[in-house]
């Protein structure tokens, strides 16, 4: 789920950026620094929005670095327990796929897929019902629900299940080609 | 009893003791006086006297008591009674139990005697009876207030009852070996010959059914003990007494009730014969007769059976254990063994009878004795529940190996936020949470509204339970240590998909808990360690980024291309840990720690010291790439040391620092020096006695000796032996290291260069060469540059058929 929240983070600036730009220098360094992290407790930043307010510089004794407190908006997204997500498909094998909705990398078991979906393991490896109607390979795209995440200081990892009414594959590139 | 016993007790301050030690001492030495001392028994009688059935019918028993003790006086044996009594009595310290009845003791102990006690109680009723009324009444106003006062006694409290624990004061036990089987004879023999000479000093004598060959003896001093023994022809002369510990002095006496419970279903194995170790599900009981019925996977040898049945000539084969295998009636009818169906009177099941062995389904059933098998600590694995459930979609396997799996659970094993589920009873299936645990019940805080706020329930009425997603570790059993996420349920077991290896674990619900640890908690595992450069099993190399519970993470020595994989411990060959050196992009050296730039590639621009350098290649450490735990591999000639010359050198200097070798021809090639260089580690490193590690792992012909012809790969060389495993095969066979010849077509291209430029240098450094006798005779200098002209381009597609090469090598 995406959420829009305000968060605030100290920012250290090298001295050679003060001058004019200094403003704009540091909510680039915000940017670079924030943009695509993930904190196990907001999920992954997305995109910093607007900086809400940037406080009173407090110049570091003996490097000259100046620590800034910043308050910015952003937009994070963190998956959840029973979350149904539209995922890519990157990685088929015997034991699952792996799925990646955004930044979130998602594990399907075997064990989570409908039982009528066998694994081929054909030169693109897939899972493909008997009849041949419906196969999930690498670059498809799934609907799948969120059965648990496992959070790490840096990394949201989920597992999903499509072994549920309406999810599975909802755009075949294989069908299409 | 001695005058000196009764001393010992005097100190004690128990009345009720010396009272009924006087009473006897009084008895001995007064010998006929009879009222008064039926009266002392029964008192003594009366005190001990607890059960209450008796109370009822005590008024009218009062004189039995007394006539009873006047009748055994007469018939010449009723010391011995109340020795019986005196005795328990004085066990009654040791036991717990205290409230014991001491004339039911007396009963249990000798049996006969109280039968023939009942027997004559009608008899002496009457002849007794002429005592006066007021007597009576005293004697029932003493007993009932004596009775309500031990009854207040017996819900004594666990201190009282310390109270009662043997100290150093009390006579000690003696443990006293005696002829096997004659045990009770022998304390017997003791109880009379206590009677028949009053000079013995001992207490009392206790012979424990379930102790064979030894009885007790209690007494004060061991020379008591061994005067009392002597001349007992069940007691050898020579046998040492033993003292037992006042700690186990109530051991000895209290009743332990092993009841080893089986029941249906319950998983069990075999303790002797074939079956020995094979699980088996226990599908009747018969307790009576201490018989079970157990289903197993039988192991018949049909062939052998056949030839029985039809009296051919067995051959009687030595110690030939069939493998264990379902039955098939149509495999038997095949070889005409004749199969029965017979229907078994009392379960109305129809079995296949073979000789007098019963099938069902394939399983053999078998009845024997309890004896025979075991059923504690039945851990069945996996694999033997699959075949057990192999013929049919057996429904209750996981009730069973629910209920084996409760009845082998660790101590604490809830805690508090468990998850549990109830398996027993009339709540079966509720769901709750741990609230408390006490002992082995667990108060559980049950999920469903309308019910009380917590349950109380037995350990064995639980069950953890887990929902799908949990992220969870596995505690205890094969897969301990793991960490997974539960992808599917099965009941009471859980599917878990690993967080390292994204294998499916299947455990059993109770040897898991909820975790919420993160992975990378340890930094080692084995030899190896987190940034360490190592060999995997495949020739290629990288670096541990992480270490995780059952693999670890590596990143692969492919430059430019980060290539993580997960590698299990045992593929991992060995810890890499030669100092080499490279060159970077302008020829300078790079060393380990040496601070170097990427120049081109995906990771141009990151910056960081030199962590491990293989091959030409290095591990860069930056701090700020956050993947891969900061490590990044490139090529060395991609990289620049940072404050390094900037000038791009010719081989001059290459070689005055390499001052080794002189120019060669390859030496030119920017890869070489690198290769040289490690070279020059690995000749080391077998010059320092692990020589060894350049053969194994080699694929080898045997050239002489008696596996001459054969191929083989070297496992291990130990001193002028080298193990090898024989291709065609299953052996490892130890043949004489002058015997092989190495092909190195076969070994794999990150071993080759080491051998190679060895051999390429061999004529530059003879003096070398015996120190390699085995290498030395194939390595004819003539050959060499053949091979380096071979190898150049092969190096460069690391993976390149090796076919010419090995063609080559025939050729020659």
């Amino acid at each position: 789920m995406f959420f829009h929240i305000t968060l605030e983070r100290n920012m250290q600036l090298h001295p050679r950026h003060f001058g004019p730009h200094l403003r704009d220098k540091l909510v680039a360094k915000l940017m670079k620094d924030v943009e695509g992290t993930c904190s196990g407790r907001h999920g992954f930043v997305v995109a910093i929005t607007s900086v809400e307010d940037i406080g009173k510089g407090l110049i570091r004794e003996g490097t000259g670095f100046v620590t800034f407190p910043v308050k910015y908006q952003c937009v994070v997204f963190r998956p959840f327990k029973g979350e149904i997500l539209e995922a890519v498909v990157t990685m088929v094998n015997k034991m699952g796929f792996f799925a990646e909705a955004g930044p979130v990398q998602i594990f399907v078991s075997n064990h989570l897929i409908p039982d009528d979906m066998e694994f081929q393991s054909e030169d693109v490896s897939n899972y493909t019902t008997s009849d041949g109607s419906v196969k999930i390979q690498k670059d498809s795209e799934v609907r799948l629900k969120i059965i648990g995440t496992r959070v790490d200081a840096t990394e949201i990892f989920s597992i999903g299940t499509i072994k549920d009414d309406f999810l599975g594959v909802i755009n075949d590139p294989g069908a299409a080609s | 009893m001695s005058r000196r016993r009764e001393d010992d007790y005097e100190e004690e301050e128990d009345d009720e003791e010396i009272e009924e030690e006087e009473n006897e001492d009084y008895r001995r030495r007064t010998g006929g006086r009879k009222r008064v001392r039926s009266d002392f028994i029964d008192d003594a009688a009366i005190e001990d006297d607890h059960d209450k059935e008796y109370k009822d019918e005590e008024d009218e028993n009062e004189e039995l008591y007394g006539g009873r003790g006047q009748k055994y006086r007469k018939r010449g044996s009723e010391f011995f009674d109340l020795e019986a009594q005196v005795d328990s009595d004085d066990e009654e310290e040791e036991d717990e139990e205290a409230e014991d009845d001491f004339i039911n003791d007396a009963g249990t102990d000798l049996p006969d005697e109280s039968g023939g006690r009942r027997a004559h109680r009608p008899l002496n009723m009457m002849p007794e009876d002429q005592e006066d009324v007021e007597e009576m009444e005293r004697q029932v106003y003493e007993r009932y207030a004596k009775s309500s006062h031990i009854e207040y006694g017996e819900d004594a409290t666990e201190v009282e009852q310390q109270d009662l624990l043997p100290s150093v004061k009390d006579p000690k036990l003696w443990l006293v070996k005696c002829a096997i089987g004659r045990e009770r004879e022998t304390a017997m023999c003791l109880m009379q010959k206590f009677i028949d000479r009053p000079g013995l000093q001992i207490r009392s004598v206790v012979a424990l059914d379930y102790l064979k060959n030894y009885i007790y003896v209690e007494a004060d001093k061991e020379a008591h003990v061994k005067e009392a023994c002597k001349g007992l022809r069940t007691i050898y002369s020579s046998a040492k007494v033993m003292l037992v510990p006042i700690k186990e002095m109530t051991d000895v006496l209290s009743v332990k009730s092993k009841t080893i419970e089986i029941s249906r279903d319950t998983w069990v194995r075999m303790k002797l014969g074939i079956y020995k170790g094979d699980l088996a599900k226990v599908v009747d009981v018969d307790d009576v007769r201490q018989k079970v019925t157990v289903k197993l996977i039988p192991r018949i040898d049909l062939q052998h059976l056949a030839n029985k049945l039809e009296n051919r000539d067995v051959v009687k084969k030595k110690a030939f254990v069939p493998p264990p295998r379902f039955f098939n009636i149509d495999e038997a009818r095949e070889m005409h063994i004749r199969v029965k169906c017979r229907r078994d009177k009392d379960t109305g099941e129809y079995f296949e009878m073979v000789e007098n062995m019963m099938f069902k389904d394939g399983f053999l059933y078998k009845t024997m004795s309890m004896k025979s098998i075991r059923s504690q600590n039945i851990q069945p694995t996996f694999d033997e529940l699959d075949k057990f459930r192999k013929p049919r979609g057996d429904g209750d396997a996981d009730m069973a190996s629910l209920s084996t799996l409760i009845s082998n659970r660790k101590k604490g094993h809830f805690m508090k936020g468990d998850a549990v589920v109830i398996v027993r009873g009339d709540l079966k299936n509720l769901m709750g949470c741990v609230e408390k645990v006490e002992e082995d019940i667990i108060h559980v805080k049950p999920e469903m509204a309308g019910l009380p706020k917590t349950l109380a329930f037995n350990e064995k009425e639980l069950c953890k339970y887990f929902k799908l997603g949990d992220h969870v570790k596995v505690v205890s059993g094969v897969q301990e240590g793991a960490i997974g996420m539960v992808v599917k349920v099965e009941g009471h077991v859980l599917i878990i998909s690993s967080d390292t290896t994204k294998e499916d674990i299947r455990v059993f619900a109770d040897n898991v808990v909820k975790s919420s640890e993160v992975t990378f908690g340890i930094t080692k595992m084995g030899d190896y360690e987190l940034q360490d450069l190592v060999l995997l099993f495949n020739m290629s190399f990288g670096v541990i980024i992480g270490v995780e519970s059952e693999a670890f993470q590596v990143l692969k020595g492919v430059p430019d291309r980060p290539k993580v994989v997960l590698v299990k411990l045992r593929e991992i060959k060995s810890k890499l840990e030669k100092r080499t050196n490279a060159q970077d992009n302008r020829k300078n050296i790079v060393s380990v720690k040496d601070i170097v730039r990427v120049l081109e590639g995906p990771y141009k621009g990151k910056q960081g010291p030199v962590q491990h350098i293989h091959g030409g290649i290095l591990f860069i450490h930056d701090r700020h790439h956050l993947k891969h735990a900061g490590f990044i591999c490139v090529k060395a000639q991609s990289c620049i040391v940072v404050g390094g010359n900037n000038v791009k050198h010719s081989g001059d200097k290459f070689d005055a620092i390499f001052g080794l070798r002189p120019s060669s021809p390859y030496l030119q090639s920017p890869r070489r020096p690198p290769r040289g260089h490690m070279d020059r580690g690995g000749r080391d490193n077998r010059g320092g006695g692990r020589g060894n590690d350049a053969l194994v792992g080699r694929t080898i012909n045997i050239r002489s000796g008696p596996f001459k012809g054969y191929r083989g790969r070297v496992v291990e060389v130990t001193g002028s032996f080298v193990r090898i495993e024989l291709d065609s095969q299953m052996k490892i066979v130890a043949v004489k290291r002058d015997d092989i010849s190495d092909t190195p077509g076969s070994a794999t291209p990150f071993r080759e260069p080491s051998q190679y430029d060895f051999g390429s240098e061999t004529p530059m450094h003879p003096s070398r060469t015996p120190l390699h006798p085995y290498q030395t005779p194939m390595r004819d200098a003539g050959v060499t540059p053949i091979h380096d002209g071979m190898r150049t381009p092969m190096r460069n597609g690391a993976w390149a058929p090796r076919s010419p090469l090995s063609m080559m090598m025939f050729a020659r």
